[in-house]
């Protein structure tokens, strides 16, 4: 069975040459969820448009075993769907409908096929009587779970998320980390709450300066105290 | 941060809101044409035509003063217009409304019919856009043959703007939070050239987070779209029955009133 995502070797760096990722191997297994933690700048979301191949460096990225190239782009945009980190900028239609709609229409489905699976994808997410709303008429927690539902419309295999928790009240963000833990897509999910990462991912992978520090089970990476004061985060409370 | 969104009432139910975009936007615009096209003495007729905007927001629910306050908005540019006419043009002319007469000049005739005639037509626009969900008009406008790409424009406006509002709100608190005195016109002029510059670079970089959240969901420069528009006989009935309010409001009422 391939690996959900695989990153051999990969490098990359900005335009104006600073180094954002270096030289990243990481290999993650279908079905897990793992939390990808460092402090900001770390280089974490950059590692998600990578992985979402926004982003073109050097070393190789492959999604279920298929490398990201320009010919198999089509593919990878429905092997794995990308929840950026502000809401607003991944809810640009004018309904919640039409939003959750743009990715199916675009797969091909047929409107019939599209409209069964906006209505489903908005049941699980808990929106079904906000499809017709317009995105500036949600809440914060309402957009979180909208701009999921934007991606699970188009049932991905894998699903990034780039601090899916911020700007979340603690209730909001229950609701999510119930919402991923009912999921049974691969998550990626990048975070600087340490709360959020231990209640969600069952795998940890801290990054700081565009390098792998850690990675393996949750607990055990974020129990280290010195390893995460080291690198500007905190241990848990679940972990003390 | 909230906003006082000129649609806000759009989302609620009502017969009103139920008719299709096309037949509500074809209605407002021809209404719009006639009451345009009336005569400058004729206020009395106007006032009939102001009953089928009235009527309009009364069925969907849509508090009077909400549409006044949004005519009041706008009024400062049509009130400079028809208050200028009184000064250009004093030639006396017998006011007459119902039973009514007085005299006045055809100066103060032209400024009454030309605030009366923003008043109507706004009402009816604001009967429009206040039934009528932003994205239903949208789709609407399309279907009548506005190009596609005008339409995205026009979504991508509407769903950014309040946006970029929240931001220059944002931008200007903080330099209200820090301006301690009076900076003098020149830095102050810098100061709005930075604002602006910032916001700029905001958009552009916001736009290319959209981009990515487009292409992520596969998007390859071909807009689809579902189009849930559909005719019912419910719409024909509101078309008949204003063709039928217009045209005896032209043909019967007018020729009596002026």
């Amino acid at each position: 069975m391939p690996k959900a995502i695989e990153l051999k070797t990969f490098s990359y760096k900005y335009p104006d040459g600073t180094a954002a990722l270096d030289n990243i191997s990481l290999s993650i297994e279908p079905g897990q969820t793992v939390a990808m933690i460092g402090p900001n700048g770390a280089g974490k979301s950059t590692l998600l448009l990578a992985m979402a191949g926004f982003i073109k460096g050097t070393g190789e990225v492959f999604i279920d075993g298929l490398q990201i190239n320009r010919q198999n782009t089509k593919k990878i945009r429905s092997l794995i769907g990308s929840c950026l980190e502000d809401p607003d900028d991944q809810l640009f239609m004018p309904t919640l409908f039409d939003d959750v709609a743009f990715g199916p229409l675009n797969m091909g489905l047929e409107p019939e096929q599209v409209k069964a699976r906006v209505a489903e994808v908005l049941k699980t997410v808990g929106l079904i009587n906000m499809a017709d709303k317009a995105p500036h008429h949600l809440s914060a927690g309402q957009k979180r779970a909208a701009a999921i539902a934007t991606v699970l419309s188009m049932s991905p295999k894998i699903i990034t998320l780039d601090e899916p928790d911020g700007s979340l009240d603690p209730r909001h963000r229950n609701n999510l980390v119930k919402l991923l833990s009912e999921l049974s897509q691969t998550l990626v999910i990048t975070t600087a709450n340490m709360d959020f990462a231990a209640a969600v991912a069952e795998r940890v992978v801290l990054i700081d300066n565009g390098r792998i520090i850690a990675d393996g089970p949750a607990e055990k990476i974020m129990s280290d105290a010195k390893l995460m004061v080291d690198h500007g985060l905190e241990v848990p409370s679940r972990f003390f | 941060m909230h906003h006082a969104h000129i649609d806000k009432f759009a989302y609620q139910d009502s017969p009103v809101h139920r008719l299709d975009s096309r037949v509500k936007f074809i209605v407002a615009l021809v209404f719009t044409a006639l009451v345009i096209s009336l005569p400058a003495t004729s206020l009395s007729i106007l006032a009939c035509y102001a009953v089928a905007p009235f009527a309009f927001l009364v069925l969907g629910k849509i508090p009077i003063k909400f549409a006044l306050k949004h005519i009041l908005v706008v009024s400062p540019f049509v009130l400079v217009l028809a208050l200028s006419c009184p000064l250009y043009d004093k030639t006396p002319f017998t006011m007459a409304f119902g039973p009514f007469t007085w005299e006045s000049s055809t100066g103060w005739m032209r400024c009454f019919t030309i605030l009366g005639k923003f008043i109507v037509t706004m009402l009816a626009l604001i009967a429009l856009v206040s039934t009528t969900r932003f994205n239903d008009l949208l789709a609407g406008l399309q279907k009548m043959g506005l190009p596609k790409l005008l339409t995205i424009q026009l979504g991508f406006l509407y769903r950014y703007i309040f946006i970029l509002i929240d931001k220059a709100h944002h931008i200007l608190r903080a330099r209200a939070g820090r301006k301690l005195k009076n900076l003098g016109a020149k830095t102050e002029l810098k100061t709005a050239a930075a604002m602006l510059g910032s916001l700029l670079i905001r958009s552009l970089e916001t736009a290319e987070r959209i981009n990515i959240a487009m292409q992520a969901r596969g998007f390859t420069r071909k807009w689809r779209t579902i189009s849930m528009l559909r005719i019912r006989s419910s719409d024909l009935v509101f078309a008949i029955a204003s063709a039928a309010f217009l045209l005896g409001l032209h043909f019967f009422i007018r020729p009596i009133l002026l």
